[in-house]
């Protein structure tokens, strides 16, 4: 009997996971999203089989600031190092930094939205009001702040949790003012949520409320977490890109935002080094509009309207 | 007696309707070749459980199918015309002012934001030309006729209790005397007492003027309190048909009698639950012959092959094949 | 009177929910009142027996069934489970014993069951955090047993499916099966067939008869249809705007009600022989007012066609009209005696068919 509920449970999983797909898959720009977000991927993962080491101003190869060419197939910049070379490196850094960022201001967001939707009361007055002040944090002038304290604090040449300071302090700023906008919305989706009669149920046959909200209304939390995280992740990488380009990357390990920070103050744009300042900038941009595309893809697929929860 | 079908003088005749829906690129048969005739003045309840096609058959009536509906047979005919029923902008002169429908849910009928006595007095601007004063001096005597007081006219939706919303419900479908009002499970939403309050000016308004009404529901005691005549339907089709002193007192059809042994009954006294065996047919995968022959305790091999057409029986009709079978000559044995 | 023999009793019992008042209130520090879902509502619950609480929207029925079921919390007044006073009893673990032993069955089991949950899972819920199991096989064994006691046979066809994939009637025994599953004494069971088809409502409450029958189950049917709740309950209580009206035998109340909103309730009903059984008694006008304004007196008096001057004054005391049988209603107690006091059945021929 057993065996015929497993096979009974991985194919009605499957039909829903293969029907989902194929609405997801059926808008043009998840298409296009998903695409571009692949070929990104596989950049940041090998970067080293693809363009070889990062180059150094030790190891540069070409010279000063030369346009596109076959060697070169992005041109160099300004101490003779292959812009491709850093741009496919800073793939990784850019990446990494947005995606870690999200996944911490998930975890806050949705730990603050459905403890203060599921209590309510009290609980939800000052969560909110906590939620509302990082809200409104401007995340330039947090960075700016923390900064310098945490590299005073720790040197420059040590690292927390694997990451150099100055990356880790982008990580951590991108997390804690994005999770105030995960929080709002898982916030006001438990607050349907814990409405339905299921919750009922699940208080009458004895569920705690921690059992509740993990195993009631954090699976059908999913479809907007999953939208917005995709929303999230753009917006990451955009923060992160414009702290580097203030100058808060860290120039060893060069994000997107670091080499458009480089190109500004190499003079790029005066001198018309146009591949110098386009290449990363593009970069960026082709990234966060395919999380966007992705997400707004997801939100149209598990949009309540055109179906209930499933 | 309700003479059927035959009468030229029918109000409205229906003639082996069909309606198909289209979801996800499969056909579903909802309603199949549904046949018959309201006079003037005449109350019909539609009765049915989900999936019956009751809605369907109402609803193409008054040519308000969902645009993945399709008429796919037959035709129905108001005071002898022919109506295109799958024709929107067809249908939409006749419809308020011939045939207009009582929802169930009277508060997402209604516009929150505009006074009942305005949205009484707008079907009458556009369909009958009306002018804004002599619109709302209409909406007025409607309002007196179902009786909410014409003070209150000036009330918003939600400022009125459920039975009153539905009597303003009422009194738009008033509003440009039709001859017929198709009422979509009317007091369903209401508690027992408005129920009974609502059923009663139904009553009143249709020995009043003349109504022909259609009462669609899944209760029978309704019916039996506020009609003359019963349809029940049963997997799309008409599975019974008559008056209704003769179906409660002797019904026909298997199905009918199970249905009215399920009520709970004071009055008979009878203190014993009576299930009917099975589930409520699924119009994906219909039962061959008999839509009913999968629960019928009087089934036999001819039931589940050969589907019983609609025939005469009596004052009413039945499709039943125990019946026909009694009608050449054999005896039917059930009850 | 709390008996020994009764499993719950409820003891005057209040719910008001405050009203939040505007801002001109709360500077004025007036109070803005209170709904008065359920306002001293004194019901007991034999053993093995099965009560239908009556009434229309707003009367507070639901509010009673679910203070029972502790998702709501009394104002007033105690609830006793076989004589221990479970009124402020808080907290998961602190419930678990009850929750033992009363269970509740809802009205739209579409609505109460997780959609991303399995049949097994909502099944094996119960027996999980009321740990009432062991291991996964003992788990299995319950809730198949549960599933096939609820009608849903081979329960294992049903473990994998999700509530999308069943049918109304399959979706309600689903959670039959998950009150069961416990083996409680009690079930609550708020409307649980008027969802429902009308030809698979009889196959339910065939099941929650089945239970009282094989385990001396109680049951408190919730239900604003009165010839239903004569159909399956020993004793029928009605409720008018959060108080007990009338309670007695399901016999007695509906062939022999006393009360005035109760013999309204019973000509309200469509019947199917609607020639039968009708008593004399105007039709009510008007609806249930709102439980936020309470008429004072007899709270029926506005809309009673029989009431006269105490009505207005004096809110009537349960008083008994018979054996097992109060009525909340200051008429037995008048000279008008002979109104209601032999309730005129038009024909009386119940139980002749």
């Amino acid at each position: 009997m057993s065996e015929s509920i497993v096979r009974y449970s991985s194919r009605s999983r499957a039909r829903a996971i293969k029907s989902f797909l194929s609405n997801l898959l059926g808008h043009a720009g998840a298409q296009l999203g998903l695409l571009c977000l692949v070929f990104f991927l596989v950049l940041s993962a090998v970067p080293n089989i693809l363009v070889g080491p990062l180059e150094t101003v030790a190891t540069a190869t070409g010279d000063f600031l030369v346009p596109p060419s076959s060697q070169h197939l992005l041109g160099t910049d300004e101490v003779g190092r292959d812009v491709l070379n850093l741009v496919v490196h800073g793939a990784r850094i850019s990446l990494t930094i947005a995606l870690l960022a999200t996944v911490i201001s998930l975890v806050v967001g949705t730990t603050v939205g459905i403890i203060a939707g599921y209590y309510g009361g009290r609980v939800d007055v000052w969560l909110m009001r906590l939620t509302d002040f990082f809200f409104v944090m401007p995340s330039f002038v947090l960075a700016l702040v923390i900064t310098p304290v945490v590299l005073e604090v720790m040197g420059r040449g040590r690292e927390i949790l694997g990451f150099r300071p100055s990356l880790f302090v982008i990580l951590v700023v991108i997390g804690i003012t994005s999770w105030a906008f995960v929080a709002r919305i898982v916030r006001s989706q438990t607050l349907s949520l814990k409405e339905r009669t299921f919750i009922d149920r699940a208080r009458v046959v004895g569920s705690s409320n921690l059992s509740i909200m993990v195993r009631h209304i954090l699976p059908n939390l999913v479809p907007q977490i999953a939208a917005n995280g995709a929303l999230v992740v753009a917006g990451a990488i955009y923060v992160e890109t414009s702290l580097s380009f203030l100058g808060l990357g860290d120039p060893l390990q060069p994000s997107w935002g670091t080499l458009l920070s480089l190109a500004q103050r190499a003079g790029a744009a005066s001198t018309g080094a146009w591949w110098y300042l386009g290449a990363p900038g593009l970069c960026a941009l082709a990234v966060s509009l395919s999380f966007v595309l992705v997400g707004n893809a997801l939100d149209d697929t598990f949009n309540p309207r055109q179906r209930v929860i499933p | 007696m309700t003479n059927l079908s035959q009468d030229k003088a029918s109000l409205l005749e229906v003639d082996g309707l069909s309606v198909e829906y289209r979801l996800k690129g499969v056909s579903l048969r909802a309603i199949d070749r549904v046949s018959f005739a309201l006079q003037a003045g005449e109350a019909v309840g539609l009765v049915g459980e989900s999936g019956s096609g009751k809605t369907t058959t109402a609803m193409a009536i008054a040519g308000l199918l969902s645009p993945n509906a399709r008429v796919s047979g037959g035709q129905v005919r108001y005071r002898g015309n022919l109506l295109s029923i799958d024709n929107d902008a067809a249908m939409r002169p006749h419809r308020w002012t011939e045939t207009s429908v009582v929802f169930q849910g009277a508060m997402n009928a209604l516009n929150p934001v505009h006074r009942i006595i305005k949205q009484i007095a707008e079907p009458c601007i556009l369909k009958l030309g009306m002018s804004r004063a002599e619109a709302t001096a209409r909406a007025r005597e409607v309002l007196e006729l179902v009786g909410i007081p014409t003070d209150r006219g000036t009330a918003y939706p939600h400022e009125l209790s459920g039975g009153m919303r539905q009597r303003v419900m009422i009194a738009m479908a008033l509003a440009c005397r039709p001859s017929i009002i198709i009422g979509d499970e009317p007091t369903t939403a209401l508690d027992v007492i408005t129920q009974a309050q609502i059923l009663k000016l139904l009553g009143k308004l249709r020995s009043q003027l003349n109504l022909a009404l259609i009462l669609i529901t899944h209760d029978l005691s309704v019916v039996a309190e506020s009609c003359d005549r019963v349809m029940i339907m049963y997997a799309g089709r008409i599975v019974e048909d008559g008056t209704v002193a003769e179906i409660f007192a002797k019904p026909k059809h298997p199905y009918t009698r199970l249905l009215i042994e399920s009520i709970p009954n004071p009055a008979s006294g009878i203190r014993i639950i009576r299930p009917i065996p099975g589930d409520p047919p699924n119009l994906m995968n219909r039962p061959s012959g008999c839509a009913f022959h999968p629960r019928c305790p009087s089934a036999t091999g001819v039931c589940t092959t050969e589907v019983p057409s609609l025939e005469k029986f009596g004052w009413g009709r039945v499709a039943c094949h125990l019946h026909r079978s009694s009608q050449e000559g054999r005896v039917a044995v059930h009850a | 009177m709390p008996d020994t023999s009764d499993i719950l009793s409820l003891e005057s019992l209040k719910v008001h929910f405050p009203i939040q008042g505007g801002l001109f209130d709360r500077v004025l520090g007036r109070s803005a009142g209170a709904v008065r879902a359920a306002d001293g509502v004194d019901l007991n619950i034999g053993r093995g027996e099965i009560v239908a609480l009556v009434g229309e929207s707003g009367s507070g029925k639901t509010t009673v069934g679910r203070v029972i079921t502790k998702l709501a919390q009394p104002t007033g007044g105690r609830l006793l489970f076989e004589g221990r006073d479970m009124t402020s009893a808080k907290g998961f673990s602190a419930l678990r014993p009850y929750r033992r032993r009363v269970q509740m069955i809802f009205q739209d089991a579409y609505q109460a069951l997780n959609p991303r949950h399995t049949v097994f899972d909502s099944v094996a819920e119960p027996l999980r955090s009321l740990r009432l199991v062991k291991n996964h096989a003992q788990l299995t064994e319950r809730v198949s047993e549960a599933l096939s006691a609820a009608g849903l046979n081979p329960p294992g066809d049903f473990f994998a499916r999700f509530p999308h994939e069943l049918s109304g009637g399959q979706r309600q025994r689903v959670v039959i099966a998950g009150a069961l599953a416990v083996k409680p004494e009690l079930i609550v069971a708020d409307e649980p067939v008027s969802m429902l088809d009308v030809s698979i409502r009889a196959q339910i409450l065939q099941v929650l008869v089945d239970l009282r029958a094989k385990h001396n189950m109680a049951l408190l049917f919730i239900t604003h249809d009165l010839p239903l709740a004569w159909l399956i309950a020993d004793r029928i209580a009605v409720l008018y705007l959060g108080r007990l009206v009338e309670i007695g035998s399901a016999d007695d109340i509906t062939f022999n009600p006393r009360h005035p909103y109760t013999v309204a309730l019973r000509n309200a009903t469509p019947q199917i022989r609607s020639d039968a059984s009708r008593f004399e008694l105007p039709a009510l006008q008007g609806e249930v007012p709102s439980a936020a304004r309470v008429p004072k007196g007899c709270r029926f008096h506005p809309r009673c066609p029989l009431a006269f001057d105490r009505c207005k004054e004096e809110e009537p005391p349960a008083i008994e009209v018979g054996p097992q049988h109060m009525s909340a209603c200051w008429l037995p107690t008048s000279g008008a005696k002979a109104e209601l006091s032999t309730p005129n059945l038009k024909s009386a021929d119940h139980g002749s068919v």
